[in-house]
């Protein structure tokens, strides 16, 4: 370049001649050398601005032509006024009823430094707010400082009272509240959470994670008509016998689900440790306690479908075999005899029928210590019962197994279970023999959780029948609920005191299944220090309290569950009943 | 020539850019819409909680039994009242036989005035044993002949009842 210069601007160039337009001179030498080597990093960066600008035309066309994903989520994503997801997860039963839900509730706070007349705030605000305590209030807006909470969880009219006293350096928090629609009526199975929405108790403490970690709702196995039946029926009993409360539950025999469950007395989950006004006398504490999965009670009489069945199944006996009943047993310093007693050698459904301790405890000592616990422990009696919820009990039973604990667990004394597990394994009895983990939450339609073979199809045919015998001519008579073939076992233990039993405090219990002749679902009501009254005639026994409380539950539910009721006394229920050693004997009815 | 292209492309970067600006004005727009909307949606969804709360609420099984008891009176199902098949439900007795009402006084119109029909006394079904016309009377055509027999059983009284539909 500078050679052409040069040669151009040169003034001695003659006219005529001119160089070459397009044909540089190059000068040999250094300057060539660095033009040729700027040439190929030309070339390089324009290969280079090539490949770039191909991949962006390229990447253009493919957004623009076929649309993608990947180039949208990240803009969604960062959009400010996404509707942000409930913190916790709604609680519904089997049916899709709402028994928890999250709801607005803004939290009061307030900024002291920018309180500017204290005593002035604190006067105004105790006029929106008047639960608040005002010399508590003043305190705070003191303290000088950054930040102190005021009232939690307002209602939405508190806040609009707030806002209108237009108090400077109060503020709101956007916060969330559980709330329990149905009350006290789900207290012990849904529980409560904490003032951060913690799961503090029930199936909000149990499956705290679960209800954390989802938008959809939770569907429980429970059903709240089921469970209103339940609680109603139970109060009843609870109210017209004075006792100290009552427990129960509704059970699919053949899946495991829980329908329904009730502890008396209850609470509020929204003031689960505030006392109850109409009975100030019960403590929090006592009406928090879920007795079905928590406490665990020498159930007594019911018990003895156990002792029966492991009989059976052990072929320690059968269905035609007897025992000597007619004389109390004396051991040591026991005396086992009969509240019902025939004092007479008694088949093994009379034993049964008629709740002799004195058979039961011959048909325990029959099986032996070894089996007997080798049964208990198959049926899941002598653990904690599987259940979502935390609140479980232990069953209660000798170190030493001793010939006087065989006979006494033999009818249900000396061992104590919690309901749940005393109802798991009623239901194995009944279902075929399975035994299935019991549950809080709904199963798949159609779908029965894996469960473990306990005892033989065959025992727990005849268990059918030996606990509709017991309905149909023995202790649980006062069920009623005719028409839906209910078969059952009563239980009425003395409870325990200190170290002894107590005469007159009684732990009535009634376990039914029906229909008897294909066993669909089990209801088992527990009735604490019920106290007799005029219309049962002096008793407080199981026959006379849980039996017919269980008896008008059925009647109440079997609609709802599409039993239908059928004629009892018709040939094939007779002939799938029956129990043929007792055919064509007299039976004493009681 | 070389005017013209950068003409051309002059009018191309000021169109592009007034496009680009109206373009990213509308999606501004559009994007404050999208977000009330959602804070709209936001605000509904919440409101639909607390009535679904509060429907929960009001049907409360002990809520609903206690309006029961105040205005409908209504008793669970007796067992007794529970049939599995409508075989199973009993038929009406036969009605006391009674005489034969007078014949109708416009049997041989063919197409009566509507109101002399409803006046006209009816011969169409009657409820067995009471004796009381239970077809309204705008439906039944007079002229008609008297009701048969009572149907013996459930069967026949469907298949009657289809013949005549």
């Amino acid at each position: 370049m500078v050679a052409l210069q040069q040669f151009d601007d040169n003034p001695c160039r003659p006219r005529h001649f001119k160089p070459p337009p397009c044909v540089p001179v190059v000068p040999d030498g250094p300057a060539r050398q660095a033009l040729d080597g700027s040439r190929a990093r030309l070339l390089a960066i324009g290969a280079a601005f090539v490949v770039v600008f191909a991949v962006i035309a390229l990447r253009a066309g493919e957004v623009a032509l076929f649309g993608t994903g990947t180039a949208r989520t990240p803009i969604a994503r960062q959009h400010r006024s996404a509707p942000p997801a409930p913190m916790r997860a709604d609680i519904v039963d089997r049916n899709g009823k709402l028994l928890a839900t999250m709801l607005d509730s803004p939290s009061l706070y307030a900024n002291p430094r920018q309180i500017l007349d204290a005593a002035e705030a604190t006067r105004r605000l105790l006029t929106a707010l008047p639960d608040l305590d005002g010399a508590q209030v003043l305190a705070k807006l003191t303290s000088g400082k950054g930040f102190v909470w005021l009232k939690r969880h307002l209602t939405p009219q508190q806040e609009y009272a707030v806002n209108q006293l237009g108090i400077p350096g109060l503020q709101f928090e956007h916060e969330e509240r559980r709330v329990y629609p149905y009350g006290a009526l789900t207290s012990h199975v849904v529980g409560y959470t904490g003032i951060d929405n913690e799961g503090f108790a029930g199936v909000e403490r149990g499956l705290d994670r679960v209800l954390n970690g989802r938008s959809e709702p939770l569907q429980l196995s429970l059903d709240i008509r089921l469970q209103y039946i339940l609680h109603e029926e139970l109060q009843r009993v609870v109210d017209d016998f004075t006792a100290k409360g009552g427990d129960g539950l509704i059970m699919d025999v053949n899946t495991g689900e829980i329908l329904a469950m009730v502890s008396l007395p209850d609470f509020d989950p929204a003031h689960p440790g505030a006392p109850d006004p109409a009975h100030p006398e019960i403590s929090p504490a006592e009406r928090m306690f879920n007795r079905v999965t928590l406490g665990d009670y020498e159930i007594g009489s019911v018990f003895k479908i156990f002792t029966t069945a492991m009989g059976l199944d052990s072929g320690a006996t059968t269905m035609t075999g007897t025992f000597d009943a007619t004389h109390p047993i004396r051991i040591g310093r026991f005396t086992i005899s009969d509240y019902h007693g025939k004092h007479r050698v008694e088949s093994v459904p009379e034993i049964l029928m008629y709740s002799s301790n004195i058979g039961e405890a011959k048909i325990a000592l029959a099986v032996g210590a070894q089996r007997q616990q080798d049964y208990l422990r198959r049926l899941g009696l002598l653990s904690p019962p599987s259940i979502e919820i935390e609140e479980v009990g232990k069953p209660h039973f000798p170190a030493r197994w001793r010939e006087v604990s065989v006979m006494t667990i033999g009818f249900g004394h000396g061992i104590s279970e919690t309901p749940l597990q005393v109802a798991a394994a009623g239901a194995a009895l009944v279902n075929g023999g399975v035994l299935r983990p019991t549950t809080l939450v709904k199963l798949p339609s159609g779908y029965a959780p894996q469960g473990r073979q306990v005892i033989s199809p065959k025992t727990s045919e005849e268990m059918r029948k030996l606990l509709r015998l017991v309905v149909e001519y023995g202790t649980g008579e006062m069920v009623g609920a005719k028409g839906y073939v209910v078969g059952g076992k009563t239980g009425t233990a003395d409870k325990v005191v200190g170290r002894h039993y107590a005469e007159r405090k009684l732990l009535s219990s009634f376990l039914g299944v029906f229909p008897m002749n294909d066993p669909k679902y089990l209801v088992l009501a527990m009735v604490d220090e019920p106290h007799p009254n005029k219309a049962s005639h002096g008793y407080a026994t199981a026959g006379w309290t849980a039996a017919p409380a269980v008896g008008r539950v059925i009647e109440r539910i079997a609609p709802l569950l599409g039993v239908p009721p059928v004629d009892e006394s018709s040939p094939q229920i007779e002939h799938a009943l029956m129990v043929e050693s007792l055919q064509g004997k007299h039976i004493e009815a009681y | 020539m070389i005017k013209l292209a950068t003409l051309f492309w002059l009018v191309l970067v000021t169109a592009s850019g007034l496009a680009m600006f109206a373009v990213k004005y509308q999606v501004q727009s559009l994007d404050d819409r999208l977000g009330d909307t959602k804070k709209a949606v936001a605000a509904q969804e919440r409101e639909l909680r607390v009535l679904g709360a509060e429907w929960a609420y009001l049907n409360r099984p002990a809520a609903l039994a206690d309006m029961n008891r105040r205005f409908l009176s209504l008793t669970p199902i007796a067992t007794k009242q529970l049939q599995t098949g409508v075989a199973d439900i009993a038929m009406r007795p036969p009605p006391p036989p009674e005489p034969e009402p007078a014949p109708p006084p416009v049997v041989a119109a063919a197409t009566p005035a509507p109101d002399t029909a409803a006046a006209a006394p009816l011969s169409g079904a009657r409820l067995p044993g009471s004796g009381l016309p239970v077809t309204p009377a705008s439906l039944e055509k007079p002229g008609r002949e008297p009701a048969a027999p009572p149907a013996k059983s459930l069967d026949e009284l469907i298949a009657r009842i289809a013949a005549v539909r």
